[in-house]
């Protein structure tokens, strides 16, 4: 009997130290998210529950909310991702080598690495040599640009970062398969660290000129544990004019 | 006809950058967005790669990180090397509307980079006939050192295990890592290189090998072989200085090592930020590199459709 | 086709705001002798590197109509100018002032514009091609 509440105790102990995990700090005192991180998902195929087809698996998305995991397109904006499906071969910016966005630029199959000082957070991504940089201080969102990641604004909730974005241009997809937004796109995103080797990554999505509602996305990016790992290049631009030019394109 | 301006053109804005760094322009009507615009004020504002420098009062003396390692973070200017982004030698001559400039070049004394002679008339050509082939034309990344004195400045990160340099210039960076990691294995060949670092003294040491040789040392045909090995040494000086070094060195392609040298200077417009730089999203000039501009070459590349 | 520009030719620039080396690309493209402004109806910005370019409509006193491309700075340039994306509006009468290429119609390096309501905002550089002033310390 003692020894049962004993072990229960120590399982209680060791979950309650799970669900408690609390990040170390940075030189700054932020909780510290530094690190090279990857997501495992293949949400950069589709953000959606998808069958395979050859050269891309299966996935069940990243969807939660709505609860059935579909993006909640208005019926025109519906129809241009349809159309923007038939044409993905051609017509996916990342395929092109144009830079992701936010929040493609976070699940891409391609390691990201988070650097973190006082006024601002630099998240770096190996695709096209790709980097955002996350204001902290307080500052406000750029007026009237149109960029491709977006204008990001962040703040600390405990020891979760809270990051608005704002300030998009239409040019960015969220996957392979043809979801889009308009430049009214606003993103608001949450990473918290939940282990030593994992980042919690939440972004709640919306622009009223393409979506009915609001609609969220939650995956876990794992923290690359392979000794002196670091970025190297991914220069789409360059293979693609190779490729282009030996005619294989 | 669309007539493109090619990568050259970016090197137009390098001049702006020095330009602007020193003489803001002049006055005019103030925007009309809210006032938010054009006085220093959140966004940027200031003109490019860096604040106007205005009458100086000394700078005070450089602070430290945590770990007792200078603190190098900030955002620093296009760099004020004698013209070195467009010809990294000593320039003498104006040519093809590129203005006589000292370069960067410290070591040969003379200025030249000491190239064998098949080198140097390998770089001629490239200048004069296959400027198709300048990488910013491609949206190639300028490789180490050229990177470091790009126009429109860069800022500086620092944590405990690496350095960061970011530019606002193609969306470039520099991860350096100082934590006493060997560089990548042999066969990884990279834009900007791998750099590692390690600190001596007050001075940060960069070790940079694995280039490709896809990256000139400026915009006029000083090419590089994949073979090149770059030293780098930056010392803070004060605040708003940091003095700054590099040695190259490649056996198949020089006489000798060589060394070009300038400061960093400090951005000081209060509320600096580095905007968004999209270079393949909008690029017209690999398609309309003509011969006009001393680019000879038939290949005829069509990127993707451009933006809509 | 008669369109409403005018061409002056200048040597010395009033408007010394941002003095500009021109790098081999503006000379080749660009005559900085022969200056230019040209007035219509904005149509849009393509907000592009390495330049921005600026779609007019120029209607003649014949009433025909010609798209001009003005060449501008690129984003991050106009922007720090004070330029934003709702800047100008379709339709709006605008002013530019700058240089006529070389080769090509209807084509022209942008120094200035002033929008419908009469404000200047500067879009790319004032100077012609030679050695720029030697930056002060």
């Amino acid at each position: 009997m003692i020894r049962c509440l004993i072990l229960m105790t120590a399982l209680a102990g060791t979950l309650l130290a799970q669900a408690t995990y609390k990040a170390p700090r940075t030189w700054n005192n932020q909780p510290d998210l530094q690190g090279i991180w990857q997501a495992r998902t293949n949400a950069n195929d589709s953000v959606e529950p998808h069958t395979a087809v050859l050269g891309m698996s299966a996935g069940a998305g990243v969807i939660v909310d709505p609860p059935d995991g579909k993006i909640p397109y208005r019926p025109d904006a519906m129809a241009k991702r349809n159309a923007n499906f038939k044409n993905r071969a051609t017509a996916d910016p990342v395929g092109k080598c144009w830079m992701p966005g936010v929040p493609r630029m976070t699940y891409l199959p391609f390691p990201l690495q988070i650097f973190q000082s006082a006024n601002y957070i630099l998240v770096a991504s190996e695709f096209v040599h790709n980097y955002r940089t996350i204001y902290i201080n307080g500052t406000k969102h750029l007026p009237g640009v149109d960029f491709y990641n977006g204008d990001s604004r962040g703040r600390w909730e405990g020891d979760t970062l809270v990051v608005d974005v704002a300030g998009f241009n239409d040019q960015t997809w969220f996957d392979r398969s043809g979801n889009h937004h308009s430049d009214d796109l606003h993103v608001v995103e949450r990473y918290t660290r939940t282990a030593e080797d994992v980042l919690s990554y939440e972004a709640t999505i919306e622009d009223p000129k393409t979506f009915t509602r609001p609609w969220k996305i939650a995956l876990p990016l794992y923290l690359h544990k392979e000794p002196n790992f670091r970025l190297l290049e991914y220069e789409c631009h360059a293979y693609l004019e190779d490729a282009i030019k030996d005619g294989s394109k | 006809m669309n007539k493109w301006l090619a990568s050259s053109a970016l090197a137009v804005l390098a001049t702006v950058a020095l330009m602007v760094a020193q003489e803001p322009p002049a006055q005019q009507d103030p925007p009309k967005e809210g006032g938010k615009g054009g006085k220093g004020g959140k966004g940027g504002k200031g003109g490019f790669g860096g604040g106007a420098a205005k009458a100086k009062a000394p700078a005070g003396p450089f602070t430290r990180l945590p770990d007792g390692h200078p603190d190098m973070q900030g955002f620093w200017n296009a760099a004020n090397n004698g013209g070195a982004v467009f010809e990294v030698q000593n320039h003498p001559i104006a040519k093809r509307g590129v203005g006589a400039g000292k370069g960067a070049v410290v070591d040969p004394p003379d200025g030249f980079i000491p190239y064998q002679p098949w080198a140097k008339q390998k770089a001629a050509e490239l200048f004069e006939s296959h400027m198709d082939q300048e990488p910013e034309l491609h949206c190639f990344q300028s490789g180490v050192p050229h990177q470091n004195f790009v126009q429109f400045g860069f800022q500086i990160t620092q944590t405990a295990a690496h350095m960061v340099m970011a530019w606002e210039f193609m969306h470039s960076y520099r991860i350096i890592p100082t934590d006493g990691r060997p560089h990548i294995a042999e066969g990884i060949h990279l834009f900007q290189g791998d750099s590692v670092g390690h600190w001596e003294g007050d001075t940060l040491v960069v070790d940079t090998t694995n280039s490709n040789d896809k990256t000139w040392m400026d915009t006029s045909g000083n090419f590089k072989s994949d073979k090149v090995h770059v030293v780098e040494r930056l010392s803070p000086v004060d605040a708003n200085t940091i003095n700054y070094e590099a040695t190259i060195d490649d056996a198949t392609v020089y006489t000798r090592p060589w060394k070009i040298a300038y400061q960093f200077t400090k951005v000081l417009t209060p509320n600096y930020e580095q905007m968004e730089f999209g270079c393949i999203e909008g690029n017209q000039d690999v398609t309309h590199y003509t011969e006009d501009v001393g680019g000879k070459s038939k290949v005829v590349i069509k990127p993707p459709a451009g933006k809509e | 086709m008669k369109l409403k520009i005018t061409l002056a030719v200048s040597s010395a620039l009033a408007l010394a705001a941002m003095p500009v080396l021109a790098h081999h690309s503006f000379a080749a493209e660009y005559d900085s002798s022969k200056s230019v402004t040209i007035k219509g109806k904005f149509v849009k910005i393509d907000w592009v590197n390495p330049h921005s370019w600026i779609w007019v409509e120029v209607t003649g006193a014949d009433g025909k109509t010609a798209t001009w491309r003005a060449e501008a700075l690129p984003p991050n340039g106009l922007y720090r100018q004070g330029w934003t994306k709702n800047s100008l509006k379709a339709g709006e009468e605008i002013t530019i002032t700058g240089f006529l290429a070389k080769d090509g119609d209807n084509l022209m390096w942008s120094s200035s514009v002033v929008n419908g309501e009469g404000r200047r905002m500067f879009a790319g550089s004032a100077e012609g091609p030679g050695a720029p002033p030697a930056p002060k310390q």
